[in-house]
């Protein structure tokens, strides 16, 4: 990698939040969201915060337009075995480059948290692209529970 | 609000490069046929609502509850 390459890759982006401070993210980690999210149509650049958890499906979505806005996303497959195979590819991305996130929706008891396998967020981990896409097929749940509701006695 | 009367088959476009084409009516039913560029995202109503609905809920936690859904899976899954 050349010396202009390797400043172009070091460029940050500063991000300025009310909530989580003031701080740097690399601009090759920035995915970009050219559409929005589904309400969100603003919420076009967000970054993958990784849990300090090893082996988590669990990674956290922050918006870098709207700072205050940040999701809890998983890794669909690790959650829904089977589920990516349902999920329709775009052309132009090949299949090791694809990752599938569902966003996460956590109530005031975490144990009753769902995955959005209806709308899942398609994104394209060589060029950065993402898309939330819905599937309008009544094959997979907007609420997917997470965990296994407890036993009951 | 823009009021058009169609008969079967007719279409109505909407912009340069979208066509709506009422293709059956049946009874209460109408089927219409969408043709739109690939960027162009078609929902029915009611699924719009709700995933917007879904993502105002999952949208606005705080970084922390990676951890705190983190542990909550490890727990479980721990569980003999």
């Amino acid at each position: 990698m050349g010396e202009a390459a390797r400043q172009a890759v070091a460029e940050t982006v500063a991000v300025r939040s009310q909530r989580f401070g003031d701080y740097e993210v690399p601009a090759e980690r920035i995915l970009r969201f050219p559409e929005g999210l589904v309400g969100f149509p603003e919420a076009r650049h967000f970054v993958l915060l990784e849990s300090s958890h090893a082996g988590s499906p669990f990674r956290y979505l922050l918006c870098l337009d709207l700072p205050e806005l940040g999701f809890v996303v998983c890794d669909a497959a690790h959650v829904c075995p089977g589920y990516v195979a349902d999920v329709p590819r775009p052309a132009e991305v090949p299949v090791e480059d694809l990752a599938v996130l569902a966003l996460v929706t956590v109530p005031a008891d975490p144990c009753h948290m769902t995955a959005n396998l209806m709308a899942p967020l398609l994104v394209d981990c060589r060029s950065g692209r993402g898309r939330q896409v819905v599937l309008d097929t009544g094959r997979h749940p907007i609420r997917y529970p997470l965990l296994a509701p407890p036993v009951r006695p | 609000m823009l009021v058009l009367t169609r008969r079967l088959g007719e279409v109505i476009r909407v912009g340069d490069n979208v066509t709506v084409r009422v293709l059956e009516v049946k009874g209460n039913q109408v089927r219409l046929g969408v043709e739109a560029p690939a960027d162009v995202r078609i929902y029915r109503e009611e699924v719009y609502r709700a995933i917007r609905k879904e993502n105002e809920e999952a949208a606005l936690q705080k970084p922390s509850s990676l951890d705190e859904v983190t542990t909550t899976w490890e727990k479980q899954r721990d569980k003999p």
